[in-house]
């Protein structure tokens, strides 16, 4: 039994594993890999102490730093299934079928990237749909494609297609671009690029690849097609809270609700931080925080609860 | 000894990952680059039947991504 288990091992999971083996809470750490969703960033330059990094290179510092603690268990590789509340304590079950019980949880699961939900899109993933620009951009050159979203992803994925692609449009479902104004100023002067606004995307095309999208044009309400070989999708991220679905209070977001004096959830033995929470601002120095912020609280609990009885 | 190749673009982390995690274990490899080489693309395609990357062929296992499992389970067998 332990008394702590944390989900996780982004920047809030780890910075949770490191304050509760500095606490010498009994905790062990259940995560499929370190680092977070940063993971993919070419170069991280708001991780405070650090001027430049990489996501793979912070993922390695974030390891290296949770497996010099003592006497946290590590269970990396593997994945949490199923929750079970036994009212004093909770039975998780993993992937790999491993059966672990704790006290107290703390849940770090971060987000994961938003699709489109519309027809074409599952089938041609790896087939022209590209969910990691920065990884899949090199293989559209010479090629026409679009980028659906508005926001920094969305124009970034643009930036990173410019010395590929022959034709980028940028589809923006509202009649704003969102996004740092020097980036979008780099593109709106590119030639290459065209931007679309008011467009909502309706299916993805294509036989075994992808050969367009198919759009309903909000300005004249006509439904009309777009010849791309590569989609590449960044419209956002939807919290990874299913785990905990019917423990505590989840919100329209797919957040779940915390108080942000302690972390804690509605769940009296639940704690949750970073992008899984309804924190307001999504980023790697608030998810440490808001971790180090959650075991303190657990740990007065724990103290508190052990004189009590 | 296995027959490992793994195709790559410059910029994809999880192929640096990949690669990282060969060395660690000392896999040998083969890597080809395929935002130049147009043909390892093709042979990449159609090991795979799509475009992202990593793909990474042990012993005629193509694997898409860097799945740490899978990867284990090729090279051991």
């Amino acid at each position: 039994m332990y008394d702590l288990i944390i989900i996780g091992g982004g920047p809030s999971g780890v910075a949770a594993g490191v304050y509760a083996a500095r606490k010498q809470i009994k905790t062990a750490l259940i995560t499929e890999s370190f680092g977070g969703q940063s993971y993919v960033s070419a170069d991280i330059q708001n991780w405070i102490g650090t001027k430049s990094i990489s996501g793979l290179d912070l993922a390695k510092t974030f390891e290296e730093h949770l497996r010099a603690q003592e006497g946290i268990e590590i269970i990396a590789g593997d994945k949490v299934e199923k929750i079970e509340d036994n009212g004093e304590s909770f039975t998780l079950t993993t992937k790999n079928g491993q059966t672990l019980e704790s006290k107290y949880l703390l849940i770090c699961t971060g987000s994961h990237r938003r699709r489109l939900n519309i027809p074409g899109e599952a089938e041609h993933e790896g087939r022209g749909v590209v969910y990691c620009s920065i990884c899949d951009a090199p293989l559209f050159k010479n090629k026409e494609v679009a980028v659906i979203g508005g926001g920094n992803a969305g124009l970034e994925a643009v930036v990173d297609l410019l010395p590929y692609a022959t034709k980028i449009t940028l589809i923006i479902r509202s009649d704003t671009m969102k996004g740092d104004a020097i980036t979008q100023e780099k593109i709106k002067a590119d030639p290459k690029v065209e931007i679309m606004y008011q467009v909502d995307t309706k299916e993805v095309l294509g036989e075994k690849f992808v050969s367009g999208i198919k759009y309903l044009d909000k300005k004249d309400n006509q439904e009309k097609e777009l010849a791309v070989q590569g989609v590449f999708v960044e419209i956002g991220a939807v919290p990874n809270s299913d785990i905990v679905q019917g423990l505590v209070n989840i919100n329209e977001r797919k957040e779940i609700v915390v108080d942000h004096k302690t972390e804690q959830t509605s769940h009296p033995r639940i704690w949750a931080v970073g992008d899984v929470s309804d924190v307001l601002y999504k980023q790697n120095n608030i998810s440490a925080g808001d971790a180090v912020k959650a075991v303190l609280n657990i740990y007065d609990r724990i103290v508190k609860g052990e004189k009590k009885s | 000894m296995s027959q490992v190749t793994i195709y790559s673009t410059p910029t994809c982390v999880y192929c640096k990952a990949a690669k990282e995690y060969f060395e660690k274990n000392n896999v040998a490899y083969t890597e080809h680059n395929v935002a130049e080489d147009e043909k390892a693309l093709q042979e990449m395609q159609d090991k795979s039947g799509q475009f992202g990357v990593p793909v990474i062929d042990i012993n005629g296992t193509i694997i898409v991504g860097f799945d740490q499992g899978a990867i284990d389970k090729a090279l051991a067998k």
